[in-house]
């Protein structure tokens, strides 16, 4: 589950985007790099990236991360949330190479001219920390569902060999865990 | 424009998560222009996505791997101001990177135009035009067939698809869907496998049917 200590450094690691941003801090990157580098080579390890592989593709996101960061808005992302979407487009450009990374354009790009929603302008941080909250709330084989089916991208049926249960169990246990996520985040709809 | 029906949570966060398929990426991707509600679902499994990324059992790095990408950083982007993806002519947003192809009548009231989106899935992506009225054979699908509709509206056992809704239909679906009596419909669609129409006449044609 989450443990503290990351939050804190999630936390912290919008200040180094913002540092980057301003000032080009090297200092700022090196903390960024440390904390995100050896997460986003696990995650590749994870999908079925070989090491060397997956520490390339980590060294990518974290340099573009860099050239990136004056595009970081607090306001509509959380830094893990961001530098995550940096991951997910550049992972489809590299293994697909075809036009789905700019599927993600219309809503990334485009500045809203108010809050989307008036009633759900929460600011990333808040959202942030309900999606925090409601993870926590999720069973440990919630978790590991919605990890291996959202983070992983996982199939169904390569779940139910891994965790070694019925399909149909795997099935409702994701629909569970999505159902449960989206309730506990509830009005941030 | 109200929106009733939306993509399911797990489709929204297969979207999030890149491990949607880009035909079936292209008719979500439709909907989330038009849907408010929906891109604040996107945006909270991307939220969840850099939470699971935060907590994930960190692997470690080869011997100076912080100071080889402390050598590689160069000069910081600019930053530009927000590209806006206007509507290509008549074409929603998301469809701007694509080649259209031309609209052809396909039957009696119906025109369809192919979007060429390369899929690995076996998905075909193409936009159809139905006049006002117009009853579609009963058919099913031998795989999802996913709708996001541009304008008019169409009605089925499952309720009425108006502007902006988004028809999420599996295999399991067997439907006759009649377009809307006023305005007519116009709609994306990322169709799997094929359709198969359900009566003697449609079965006797459906070699001619392109789709």
């Amino acid at each position: 589950m989450l443990r503290d200590g990351r939050a804190a450094a999630g936390n912290d690691a919008a200040d180094w985007i913002r540092a980057i941003a301003e000032k080009e801090d090297r200092a700022a990157f090196a903390s960024l790099f440390e904390f995100y580098a050896p997460r986003i080579k696990a995650m590749l390890m994870r999908l079925g990236a070989a090491a060397d592989s997956a520490e390339d593709f980590a060294q990518e996101t974290l340099l573009t991360v860099w050239r990136k960061a004056a595009y970081f808005d607090p306001a509509r992302a959380s830094a893990s949330a961001w530098i995550y979407t940096i991951a997910r487009n550049l992972r489809i450009d590299r293994l697909r190479g075809d036009n789905r990374a700019k599927l993600y354009a219309p809503y990334e790009m485009v500045e809203p001219e108010g809050p989307e929603n008036p009633d759900s302008a929460l600011n990333a941080a808040e959202r942030d920390a309900r999606v925090r909250v409601a993870l926590k709330e999720l069973s440990q084989e919630q978790v590991r569902v919605l990890q291996l089916s959202f983070f992983e991208g996982r199939a169904h049926g390569d779940i139910a060999a891994l965790l070694d249960l019925p399909l149909g169990t795997v099935k409702s246990r994701v629909r569970l865990a999505m159902a449960r996520l989206r309730n506990l985040l509830g009005d941030l709809q | 424009m109200t929106i009733i029906h939306h993509p399911s949570d797990a489709t929204l966060a297969a979207f999030a998560s890149g491990t949607l398929d880009e035909a079936r990426g292209v008719v979500v991707a439709a909907h989330l222009a038009l849907c408010a509600q929906c891109r604040n679902g996107v945006h909270a499994f991307e939220q969840a996505g850099g939470a699971l990324l935060d907590d994930v059992e960190p692997a470690v790095l080869s011997a100076g791997a912080l100071q080889r990408a402390m050598a590689a950083l160069g000069p910081l982007d600019i930053i530009s101001p927000a590209i806006h993806q206007d509507a290509a002519g008549d074409l929603p947003a998301p469809l701007s990177h694509y080649a259209v192809g031309p609209w052809r009548w396909i039957g009696r009231g119906v025109q369809w135009r192919p979007v060429e989106v390369a899929s690995d899935a076996g998905v075909r992506v193409f936009m159809l035009k139905a006049a006002p009225g117009t009853k579609l054979p009963r058919h099913r699908h031998t795989g999802t067939e996913w709708t996001c509709v541009f304008e008019g509206a169409f009605t089925h056992a499952l309720g009425r698809y108006g502007s902006g809704d988004f028809d999420e239909a599996d295999e399991s679906v067997e439907h006759d869907p009649v377009v809307d009596a006023e305005h007519g419909c116009v709609c994306l669609v990322a169709l799997q496998g094929h359709i198969e129409l359900q009566s003697w006449l449609g079965r006797l044609i459906q070699p001619f049917v392109r789709i």
